[in-house]
């Protein structure tokens, strides 16, 4: 009796997941046909179509305090197909669209490059994949959504490897679930985990690493159990996908986000992209964990741990130079790391712990802090 | 110590151009063939520009042994209809070095007619075989000669000489040479060509050793105004060119012997043997105005040695000594050499003042100079810290070297006289490149002249874009005084300023179509080497090139911009023809409509007038 009940509850549920991805489908469909009608009405009537969009140019992207992230400013550009320069980046837009449509309609996944290669069979041109890459960004700062919810992923895979329980929505799979500590190599993070309901977990606390390879030695380590924690292996900067999955760890989970990097300026910024996002994306929300926490490793650990240190080069202290300016380094361990990494002029990988023994970092390093995390 | 023993010996100007034949551009048979092709050509084109003839120029080059491999001897005839060289200035014309009738301040191809002489000694020294010159200065009778030239002497050696009747002036050189056709022939081609270009006044034919003719008729008609010969311009001038003027305007001493004392009487119109001094002193007051220099001269001496005719026959003048007033003479009679003093207020006094000391500073200025008047002269003669008044024979060296200086330093003379250049003229430089090139788009210039240290000059450039020139340009066709350059193109500073320029603002993109022909004209092209094939970059030059080719730049660049506007409108027609039905179908779908939106006539009405556009544009630069 009671097991039927469960699973009456267990249908239900499966039930409202899936009319929540449905109405979140449909939102998405009804908007691209509206935009989409707007274009037929234009001709219709004898007229070139023209749409505007956010313009995207450095003058036009900034800061919000309130937000804790880059977002565009006011500024909109026309895009007509009366002008013969746009008529082209109109055209592949325009097909960008109507691709979407089709993949969002059919539940159909895509990659970047797949769209790329795709749009050859529409007769669309595209010089080369980061000519579609950007009228990709452009439907996304026109519709201010995520490629994602278009069924377009980042050929990159990070992976994550916990006790999380999931469920999957995507077609074929839907109600099917999948523990992410079962796979010790860890779960890519695609389109079917990304778009996946997240059930339950018992870690307490999300750790991002920047490189796979400390990734496999916290799953040998067992850190998740140790800690009680979700791994993620960003593998350098982190994806989009994985970012709304941080951020969805995060919010939904109620877990606490905190990113290990290397000890240099690359690596601080590896953990703000995630803290506040990028420039590059700041025609989107919904991608920023404002409270994730970057632990280390730090400028001032190097001294502190004597770590083996290699010299900056030029473009490292440039870099170091430019976010100075950025206003999210402006304050706190950020300001002060970026200062001490100028005055150092060294850097240190994550590796460089294994000096004092391969498990030195997950035995010593990480406890120390993980208990700091919880005063940051 | 050993004592050293040089022994120095001169050497004559043929021995020196023998020795230093790399100098003249006779580095090897190929160089040489060509060299000695442009001599003759450039002569013959010279004596006709100069009497106003136009030229007719005939180059043939012959194998003396077709089957030989190269290098090998070749006979080079170049025959013109030009006025022709005297008989009695033949042998030396072309049998020595540094002789020429080429000396004044003018434009001309050639500076001395030395050339020419290089390559008649250049083909002795390969062939042993002596130059044959033919030449008709009446068109009646034809000279011909064969002459060597004897190097160490500098002299000419004829070998033979006949006459015969013709029924035309003009001058046929022909030497036999040793040279490498096979390679050179491309650039005595291009050069043939070039020359033509820039000649088009000029018919031009050549006749090469594989049998093949190029003709190049001559399509203009008037032959550009010729130079005139001018006295030259302070800023150009150096220490030894002006004691070399200062010289020329001295008057020696005549000597006073019975020819002199005769010409004198004739001169005063004396019929009477026997003439008291104080007569013959009346007559020549009377006649003052009327008597050569020399004669006044023989008069102002005899005015303060007081003796007439016969007493003047038995003396001897010794110096004359301007600063103290004395005038020293050897008497014969008593043998012994005496004195009298002159009187500084005579008139006779300046006379012989002018004669030993020379002009005073102005009137150098004024009579030496182009473009110096009184004014100027006098404002000169206080830059210079001189006197005006001061005498230019009584110059120490010192002051020589400053007065040098100062005509280099002062900036009050006016621009110097153009009259002495010959630049081709706009309209026919037009007219060739159209000619030559057919091209979409032409624009020629001629800017005003302008100088570089007191040498005048004048840039003539065209531009042409289309049509029949060939892609990868700009191609850049240069020429000094009407010479085409063809060699070391690299460190030219007409190729300097083309190269300078970024051709994107001017709307000039990829590997055009596109050729700049400039011709700098000068009564001396600052040549970097003697060969003369590229030009320095003189700061005077270089900004004259740069002002035209920016004219020009501008005037292409208006054309491409019309010719870019045709194309655009163009363009803009294929492109609605193509994106828009893409458009269409894409948003029938995506907006979930099944049947298109109506945008055919839209479509239609749009490309029609992008194409009428285009049309409109292409008429108006269309004046192919």
């Amino acid at each position: 009796m009671k097991l039927a009940t469960s699973k009456k509850e267990k249908d239900s549920k499966i039930k409202a997941r899936s009319k929540k991805a449905d109405d979140k489908q449909k939102t998405i469909l009804e908007m691209l046909k509206s935009h989409g009608a707007k274009i037929y009405d234009d001709l219709d009537n004898g007229q070139f179509p023209k749409f505007s969009i956010p313009s995207r140019s450095v003058s036009n992207i900034v800061y919000d305090k309130k937000l804790r992230q880059y977002i565009l400013g006011n500024n909109a550009a026309l895009r007509s197909s009366r002008n013969s320069a746009q008529l082209r980046s109109f055209t592949q837009l325009m097909w960008l669209a109507f691709f979407a449509n089709r993949l969002t309609n059919e539940r159909k996944s895509s990659t970047l490059r797949d769209v790329y290669y795709s749009s050859q069979a529409f007769a669309v041109e595209f010089e080369d994949q980061s000519e579609s890459d950007n009228i990709i960004v452009d439907l996304e700062a026109v519709t201010s959504r995520a490629r994602e919810d278009f069924h377009i992923f980042p050929e990159e895979r990070s992976s994550i490897f916990g006790d999380l329980n999931i469920e999957y929505t995507i077609p074929g799979y839907e109600g099917k679930t999948m523990n992410l500590a079962n796979h010790p190599d860890g779960y890519s993070i695609g389109p079917s985990l990304t778009t996946a309901e997240l059930v339950d977990t018992s870690a307490e606390i999300v750790i991002a690493i920047e490189k796979g390879g400390l990734f496999t030695r916290f799953v040998e380590e067992q850190v998740d159990k140790k800690f009680k924690s979700i791994i993620i292996n960003t593998g350098g900067q982190a994806p989009r996908s994985t970012r709304t999955l941080l951020k969805r760890l995060h919010d939904e989970m109620k877990l606490p986000v905190i990113c290990l990097t290397d000890g240099d300026v690359y690596g601080e910024h590896i953990a703000m992209v995630i803290k506040s996002g990028s420039a590059n994306a700041a025609h989107l929300r919904e991608l920023t964990v404002p409270d994730a926490k970057w632990v280390g490793v730090w400028a001032t650990d190097i001294e502190k741990y004597k770590l083996p240190t290699i010299p900056m080069t030029e473009s490292d202290i440039k870099r170091c130079y430019d976010l100075q300016k950025d206003p999210r380094y402006q304050d706190g361990i950020w300001k002060k790391e970026l200062d001490v990494f100028l005055r150092l002029k060294r850097k240190a990988e994550l590796e460089a712990f294994s000096k004092y023994g391969l498990t030195n970092i997950t035995d010593k390093y990480l406890p120390q802090k993980l208990e700091l995390a919880k005063s940051l | 110590m050993s004592s050293i023993k040089e022994k120095f010996n001169q050497i004559s100007p043929s021995e020196f151009f023998y020795s230093n034949r790399d100098l003249a551009g006779f580095s090897n048979p190929t160089r040489s063939l060509y060299t000695a092709v442009r001599e003759f050509v450039e002569n013959a084109l010279d004596a006709c520009d100069q009497k106003g003839i136009l030229p007719d120029v005939h180059l043939t080059i012959k194998a003396v042994e077709p089957d030989k491999p190269d290098p090998k001897p070749y006979i080079l005839t170049v025959k013109d209809n030009g006025p022709g060289i005297d008989a009695e200035h033949i042998p030396l014309a072309f049998g020595t070095v540094l002789y020429g009738s080429k000396f004044g301040l003018k434009q001309a191809r050639g500076m001395f007619g030395l050339g020419a002489t290089m390559a008649i000694l250049y083909g002795q020294i390969t062939t042993n075989k002596p130059v044959t010159v033919k030449s008709s200065s009446d068109a009646k009778i034809q000279n011909q000669f064969e002459i060597l030239l004897d190097i160490q002497k500098n002299k000419p050696v004829i070998v033979k000489h006949t006459t015969k009747e013709v029924a035309k002036k003009g001058l046929s050189v022909s030497i036999c040479l040793e040279g490498d056709y096979s390679k050179a022939g491309n650039k005595i081609r291009d050069y043939v060509y070039e020359t033509s270009l820039i000649t088009p006044y000029a018919s031009i034919t050549f006749d090469d050793p594989k049998g093949q003719k190029f003709s190049h008729p001559r399509f203009v008609k008037d032959i550009p105004p010729p130079p005139t010969i001018i006295r030259p311009h302070p800023h150009g001038i150096d220490v030894e060119r002006i004691r070399r003027m200062i010289v020329e305007s001295q008057f020696e001493i005549p000597t006073i012997d019975d020819a002199m004392i005769e010409k004198v009487r004739k001169d005063l119109g004396l019929s009477v043997k026997k003439l008291s001094f104080t007569s013959i002193m009346e007559k020549a007051k009377k006649k003052w105005k009327t008597l050569p220099r020399q004669v006044r001269v023989v008069i102002a001496l005899m005015s303060f040695l007081k003796m007439d005719f016969e007493k003047l026959n038995k003396i001897r003048i010794e110096d004359i000594d301007m600063p103290n007033k004395k005038l020293f003479y050897w008497d014969f009679g008593d043998s012994q050499s005496k004195s009298v003093d002159m009187d500084p207020e005579s008139q006779y006094y300046k006379q012989l003042t002018n004669t030993v000391q020379g002009e005073p500073l102005t009137t150098f200025l004024t009579k030496r100079f182009q473009r110096v008047g009184p004014t100027t002269a006098v404002k000169f003669a206080n830059f210079a810290k001189l006197k005006p008044e001061k005498r230019m024979g009584t110059l120490t060296n010192q002051e020589l070297v400053n007065l040098s200086d100062a005509l280099q330093k002062f900036e009050d003379f006016m621009a110097p006289d153009s009259s002495c250049l010959a630049p081709l003229g706009a309209e026919p430089l037009e007219k060739g490149i159209k000619k030559f090139f057919n091209p979409d788009f032409v624009a020629v210039v001629q800017r005003p002249a302008s100088a570089y240290s007191g040498f005048p000059f004048i840039i003539e450039m065209g531009i042409a874009y289309g049509g029949d020139i060939k892609t990868g340009g700009p191609h850049v066709y240069r020429y000094a005084n009407r010479i085409p350059l063809l060699y070391d193109e690299g460190s030219d500073v007409v190729i300097k300023v083309v190269n300078d320029t970024d051709w994107g603002r001017y709307k000039v993109k990829g590997e055009p179509p596109f050729i700049i022909v400039s011709h700098i004209c000068s009564t001396r092209i600052p040549y970097k080497t003697a060969g003369k094939e590229n030009v320095a970059d003189r700061q005077e030059i270089e900004r004259e090139l740069r002002l035209a080719l920016q004219f020009l730049s501008r005037k292409l660049s208006s054309f491409m911009s019309k010719r870019g506007q045709a194309e655009m409108a163009k363009k803009r027609a294929n492109l609605y023809a193509k994106y828009i039905p893409m458009i269409a179908e894409f948003c029938t779908e995506l907006s979930g409509k099944k049947k298109e939106p109506n945008y055919k006539k839209m479509l239609e009405t749009e490309i029609a007038t992008e194409n009428k556009k285009a049309v409109k544009e292409e008429n108006e630069i269309g004046n192919k």
